[in-house]
């Protein structure tokens, strides 16, 4: 259904207030990194919302009514891909009826789709944990992907909304110097945390250690997706007293049990870090968000 | 294998085989294939139950899914159930399904779960518990799929609400003797949203109107009905409901409740469901009803543990000639479920009945499995 025609609706039904930004582009983000990006990129052409929260575990979100309400509205649906939100994404866009989000559709955008993922499984297969075929989908954190993935997505902003493109491509360009200088910045920043050695939770973090050069030494997870179990903690303690990482990183969505176990037993340091934009102080925005990660990082060093 | 269900279905391998030849050729476009391994060990045979007792194969199933162009999409659900050494194959799912026609409608038409209630329009591999509440097995035979025509729509509204119409066949039901074409219509209507970051809801209202003749005698003791122990009734597997009136009224509510709506280290789901049946037939008298509901709690403590309890009751009258007689049955479940992966979930399960006017009414402890592999089981809510 066409805004006006939805506004149009609503009269019917009694209400009596249009809300006056309608012109305004509905964006639904799977993640609240790419709301930040959204809402960078569009200004106040686009009005974003999140599915989730940084302290919501993205793989695990259940397709629930007010989701189905949000899917429902949306004029552009940004979200990782990549089988992230495998679970719950595909049952939204069914339980939504919402034509202008459908795969294959201008307002279907996903992130993953635009860039190289590393780790991709030579056979993907269950018994290896649960692995997505297409590669580690935790995009976000490697800012150099993220300009590639901003670029793609203000063109998309152009295709679905022709009407005000030099608008875009003016947000665009100043979001991408901005990004640029940043990216410079935090490479100067970074320079003590070449060859530090990580253990992690999860691959959340693939993307943002290679680009740091940080080395993963070790996975709480046995596999990918299950728990950590005490034999796995166990081999993993033996394993930090041979070679002893700098660090243990998780995400503050994630159960610290393991990880607190690990650190508590090797004198590792434990830095629950904000896996996403509103994790943690700071992290308001993108740039907020590696800021505050690289300071914990150089602190916990 | 002998196929004995009222709905038998081409062989299982033939479908196989044509998956693995379009599997081939074209990638992502192809049907995304889904199966679920369910195995069982119950130690005694319980009332209004379809699994009877030791070992046995519960809802083995293997799903097709795909789009068929921009417009439709398609799903085929092939279950096969085996107990007391018969095996059945049943087509439980074959439909096709609109995609984004305007103003939120949607159309399904083919073979598929009815929307009635919180639980039926789920497939049970999802479910908390070793079997559906005995309301839904007594007035739906677990889960009612039917052959016919849904009207949907997502209302405009700044909250969720859902509406729907359904004309069905309607022989799945009990009674099911007539020539109408259309013999049953269901209404619903669903509600939902988020109490908090932390707390979703979810209530709807539902009317299932059968126009059918009601049965004079009930029978089906694969969907349960151990009624009138003295008339042995032939053994018919099937997953027909045993109790029906002309008309079924059903509410139904959940609550969840997840730290900070992260439902991947804790959750906490509550939900009940409030059947009533009136209309049983020529020989029913004004007060004559099946009445039955369940509430049911769930806490996930743990990424692979979770633990729950739940309590139901059902009035019935079964039918037998000119009268009725009452039966009643009260049971109550305690699960234990421990899930290695998102994929696998082992359970163990104690359910407690007590009974009148059923003969095998028993305390039972079922030991179950539950696998998925292939296509990612969608999280519904």
């Amino acid at each position: 259904m066409n805004s006006s025609g939805r506004a149009l609706l609503l009269c019917l039904l009694g209400c009596s207030v249009v809300p006056p930004a309608y012109a305004a582009l509905d964006v639904l983000a799977c993640e609240p990194e790419w709301q930040a990006l959204a809402e960078a990129l569009g200004g106040d052409r686009v009005r974003a919302v999140s599915a989730t929260t940084a302290f919501q575990d993205p793989h695990h979100i259940e397709a629930r009514p007010s989701l189905i309400v949000k899917a429902r509205d949306a004029d552009v649906l940004f979200c990782t891909g990549a089988e992230l939100e495998v679970g719950w994404l595909p049952l939204l866009l069914e339980k939504s009826g919402n034509r202008r989000i459908q795969l294959g559709q201008p307002g279907h955008f996903l992130a993953a789709a635009e860039v190289t993922l590393i780790e991709v499984p030579i056979v993907a297969d269950r018994s290896q944990g649960d692995v997505h075929a297409d590669g580690n989908p935790h995009v976000h954190l490697d800012p150099h992907r993220l300009l590639i993935i901003a670029e793609a997505f203000s063109a998309r902003l152009r295709t679905i909304d022709a009407e005000h493109a030099e608008h875009y491509r003016q947000r665009f360009a100043a979001f991408s110097s901005a990004w640029q200088a940043a990216i410079d910045g935090w490479a100067r920043k970074a320079g003590p945390l070449r060859g530090k050695r990580a253990v992690v939770h999860h691959r959340n973090w693939s993307y943002l250690l290679d680009w740091l050069q940080i080395d993963t030494v070790g996975d709480l997870e046995p596999k990918p997706g299950l728990p950590p179990t005490s034999a796995h903690l166990a081999e993993l303690l033996q394993r930090t007293r041979q070679l002893p990482p700098d660090f243990i990183l998780i995400a503050n969505y994630q159960g610290t049990r393991g990880a607190r176990w690990l650190a508590d037993n090797s004198d590792v340091p434990l830095l629950e870090l904000p896996f996403t934009v509103g994790g943690g102080d700071g992290a308001d925005d993108l740039e907020g968000l590696y800021e505050s990660i690289l300071a914990m990082l150089l602190d916990g060093a | 294998m002998r196929i004995t269900s009222r709905r038998s279905f081409a062989p299982l391998p033939s479908l196989v085989t044509a998956w693995a030849l379009t599997a081939g050729s074209a990638g992502a476009a192809n049907p995304e294939l889904g199966f679920v391994l369910d195995g069982f060990f119950t130690s005694d045979t319980a009332a209004l139950s379809d699994r009877g007792k030791g070992f046995g194969l519960g809802h083995t199933e293997l799903s097709l899914n795909a789009p068929v162009d921009d417009l439709f999409t398609g799903r085929l659900t092939v279950v096969l159930e085996s107990h007391a050494g018969e095996s059945g194959i049943e087509l439980e799912e074959a439909f096709v399904d609109t995609v984004s026609l305007p103003f939120g409608v949607n159309v399904r038409a083919g073979r598929f779960l009815s929307q009635v209630g919180y639980l039926n329009a789920r497939h049970t591999h999802s479910d908390d518990f070793a079997q559906r509440p005995a309301v839904y097995r007594a007035l739906l035979g677990g889960h009612w799929f039917d052959d016919g025509v849904r009207l949907g729509a997502l209302l405009p509204t700044p909250f969720f609400w859902r509406v729907g119409v359904e004309a069905f066949d309607g022989e799945a039901l009990a009674g099911g003797e007539g020539d109408d074409a259309v013999g049953v219509f269901t209404l619903a209507s669903t509600w939902g949203g988020d109490l908090s970051g932390s707390s979703s809801w979810q209530a709807g209202v539902s009317y299932l109107r059968h126009r059918l003749d009601m049965a004079k005698e009930t029978v089906g003791e694969g969907a349960g009905g151990e009624a009138t122990g003295a008339h042995d009734h032939a053994h018919d597997h099937s997953h027909d409901a045993a109790y029906g009136g002309e008309n079924v009224y059903l509410l139904d509510a959940v609550w969840k409740w997840a730290p900070r709506g992260n439902v991947r280290e804790r959750q906490l789901a509550v939900s009940g469901e409030y059947l009533r049946a009136d209309g049983l037939g020529e020989f029913a008298r004004g007060g004559d009803v099946h009445e039955g509901w369940y509430a049911a709690a769930v806490y996930r403590f743990h990424p692979q543990w979770s633990a729950g309890l739940g309590h139901g009751e059902v009035e019935l009258k079964a039918a037998h000639g000119d009268h009725f007689h009452d039966q009643s049955l009260r049971e109550t479940d305690l699960v234990l479920t421990w899930a290695r992966s998102h994929f696998s979930q082992l359970r163990l399960q104690a359910s407690l009945q007590d009974a009148e006017g059923f003969d095998e009414a028993s305390d039972t402890v079922t030991l179950q499995y539950v696998m998925t592999l292939g296509a990612h089981g969608a999280h519904e809510f």
